[in-house]
C-alpha cells in the first residue's frame, strides 16, 4: 500500500494537479445556486501564487482513465469547468504543465460579457449585487461588504478605450491602469479600467470597443 | 484554493432512496470514498495512564444524496445552503471493559464524527489489575442525534453534535461543540485543520464512564463515586492531510483532551489530560 502510494506521489510531483472531485465540489455550488445569477459566469481559475508567474503558456488538462480533455485557459487563467459524471466517477485529475507549488486553483465568479460591448450602468450594479449575494451565500464573512463598482480587465497590450456615455453629447474615456485582473491576485500586469457606482441612481452606459477579458465585481 | 480545500475534505455519504440535497456536491448517483489503514496510539481508556497502539482502519464515504459515513459515525446532510450543514447523525461508541476502551474506524474529516469503536485488528490481551478491574463492563452503544454546523467563513466552521444513547442504561447524552479552522495550507497538497472544543454530558453518561457504584466499589480498588453532568472535557485537535496523488492521501491526527468537572475528579481518572495520535494512508475510490 505504501509502495503504491509512493509511486503515485512521485508521478504526481512532476506537475501541479488537483483532484477533479475536489474541483467539482467547489464548482458545482454555483450551478446549484438558486438565486438570480443571470448576469454572472463562473470559471475554474488557475492563479499564480506569487508575482512573476503569468498564465501565459499554461495548459490545463482533465485526465482520467477514459477521459483526456484540454481545458483552454484565457489570459486571466480561467477555464470553463466541465461538470462530467464520468470524470467524477473515474476520480480524474486536473493537470497543469507547471511544477507543483506555483499555482493554486479556485472558483472565480465574474460578470458575464455582452456581445455588443455596451453595458448599462444599472445592469453593472445588478451584476455586482448578484455576485456579492452569491459570494455571501458561500462565505458568510462577506456579509458586511458592499458593491462599489466593477473592473474591466484587458490584455497587457493596447489601449482599452473604455468610454462612459451619459447621453449623446456627454462621453468620457475612463482611464486605464495596470493592475490585477481580480482583487488580491499577484499578477498586476493587466490593463484595467475601474467603474465606480454612483451614490444615487446609476445612469448611462459603459462602452467597450475592445472586448474585455473579464469584468470583476468590486466590494468594499 | 482555500475555498476548494475547505469544501473538498468535508466528509459525507448516503442511501439511494433519500432525497438529493440541493447542494449535492457530486453528480447524481456518484459517491466519494476513502478506505485506508494506519495506526493509533491512545490511552487505554479516557483518563487512563497506560497507552496502547492499535491498527486503525479508515473509512469515509459520501453519496450524492447527502448520506455519509465518517469513521464510526453516519448521517445525512439535509441543508440546501453552502454555509450550513445539519442533519441526523448516528454513532457507535466504544465499549469498555477491564482492558480499556475499544478502538475503531477513523475518518478523513473530523467534522461531525467520533472515531472510536471496535478493536478490529488488535489482539486482546489480559492486563494486570487496573482501576477498571471489577468495574461493570459497558458494551458498544449506538447513539442517535443530529449535527449542526455553521461556516463562519469558508475555512472557519462551528460544529455541534448531540448524541443520545451512551452509558450503562443507554440514556447518556453528549453535546460536543467545536470551532474548526479548516484547510490551513502548509504547502502544496498539505493542509492542516485545527479544532478546539468542549464536550458536555448528562449525569447518566458521566456516571456510566466516570462514576463508581457501591457494587463496583466493593469489587474494585475504587471508592464509590457519584459523577454528575456538565462539562466533560475540553479538547484541542489537529489534522494534517497530505494529498500524495489524486487517489492517495496520508491523514494524521493529534488530539489532546483534558477531562473536566466530575470526570476529572473520578477515581477512575489517573491522568486527566490524554493525548491521541494516529496516522493512516487512504485510497480514494
Amino acid at each position: 500500500m505504501l509502495l503504491a502510494a509512493g509511486a503515485a506521489a512521485a508521478q504526481a510531483q512532476e506537475g501541479e494537479w488537483i483532484g477533479y472531485r475536489d474541483a467539482y465540489r467547489a464548482m458545482v455550488v454555483f450551478e446549484k445556486y438558486g438565486k438570480p445569477k443571470n448576469l454572472l459566469q463562473n470559471h475554474l481559475q488557475v492563479m499564480p501564487r506569487e508575482k512573476g508567474a503569468s498564465a501565459e503558456g499554461l495548459q490545463l488538462t482533465l485526465s482520467g482513465k477514459t477521459i483526456q480533455l484540454n481545458l483552454p485557459l484565457d489570459a486571466t487563467g480561467r477555464a470553463v469547468f466541465p461538470l462530467l459524471k464520468a470524470a467524477y466517477d473515474e476520480n480524474a485529475a486536473l493537470l497543469l504543465n507547471r511544477k507543483a507549488g506555483l499555482y493554486a486553483f479556485r472558483p472565480r465568479v465574474s460578470l458575464a460579457l455582452r456581445a455588443d460591448g455596451v453595458y448599462e450602468a444599472p445592469e453593472l450594479r445588478a451584476g455586482c449585487e448578484q455576485a456579492l449575494q452569491y459570494e455571501r451565500d458561500v462565505d458568510a464573512s462577506l456579509r458586511t461588504r458592499k458593491c462599489v463598482g466593477v473592473r474591466f480587465v484587458f490584455g497587457r497590450k493596447g489601449e482599452p478605450g473604455v468610454k462612459l456615455r451619459r447621453g449623446e453629447a456627454e462621453q468620457q474615456t475612463l482611464p486605464a491602469v495596470e493592475g490585477a485582473a481580480f482583487p488580491g491576485e499577484p499578477d498586476e500586469g493587466f490593463k484595467t479600467v475601474g467603474y465606480r457606482f454612483a451614490e444615487g441612481q446609476d445612469k448611462g452606459q459603459v462602452v467597450t470597443p475592445n472586448p474585455p477579458l473579464a469584468i470583476a465585481p468590486l466590494y468594499d | 484554493m482555500d475555498k476548494l480545500l475547505a469544501l473538498a475534505l468535508t466528509g459525507a455519504c448516503g442511501m439511494a432512496a433519500a432525497q438529493t440535497p440541493a447542494t449535492n456536491p457530486m453528480p447524481d448517483g456518484s459517491r466519494d470514498m476513502y478506505v485506508g489503514l494506519g495506526a493509533v496510539s491512545a490511552p487505554r481508556y479516557e483518563g487512563g495512564r497506560e497507552r496502547r497502539t492499535a491498527a486503525l482502519p479508515v473509512l469515509q464515504v459520501e453519496w450524492s444524496n447527502g448520506v455519509f459515513v465518517s469513521g464510526m459515525s453516519a448521517g445525512m446532510h439535509l441543508s440546501a445552503q453552502p454555509a450550513l450543514e445539519y442533519g441526523p447523525l448516528l454513532g457507535v461508541l466504544a465499549g469498555r471493559d477491564d482492558a480499556g476502551s475499544a478502538r475503531g474506524l477513523g475518518g478523513i474529516d473530523s467534522g461531525v464524527g467520533m472515531t472510536a469503536l471496535v478493536p478490529p485488528l488488535s489482539i486482546r490481551t489480559r492486563y494486570a489489575a487496573t482501576r477498571l478491574t471489577g468495574m461493570d463492563q459497558i458494551g458498544y452503544r449506538l447513539q442517535a442525534g443530529g449535527f449542526f454546523n455553521v461556516y463562519l467563513s469558508p475555512t472557519v466552521r462551528l460544529t455541534n453534535s448531540l448524541l443520545y444513547g451512551s452509558g450503562h442504561e443507554r440514556n447518556g447524552l453528549r453535546w460536543s461543540v467545536d470551532l474548526q479552522r479548516l484547510a490551513l495550507p502548509l504547502a502544496t497538497h498539505h493542509a492542516l485543520s485545527l479544532t478546539a472544543g468542549l464536550t458536555l454530558a448528562n449525569g447518566a453518561d458521566s456516571q456510566s464512564y466516570f462514576g463508581v457504584s457501591s457494587a463496583e466499589a466493593a469489587q474494585s480498588i475504587n471508592p464509590a463515586y457519584r459523577a454528575g453532568g456538565g462539562l466533560r472535557d475540553a479538547h484541542l485537535g489537529a489534522r494534517w492531510n497530505w494529498a500524495l496523488a489524486p487517489a492517495w492521501m496520508l491523514t494524521s491526527t493529534l488530539k489532546a483532551s483534558r477531562l473536566l468537572g466530575s470526570a476529572k475528579d473520578s477515581p477512575l481518572t489517573e491522568r486527566p489530560t490524554n493525548v491521541t495520535v494516529s496516522t493512516a494512508i487512504a485510497y480514494r475510490f
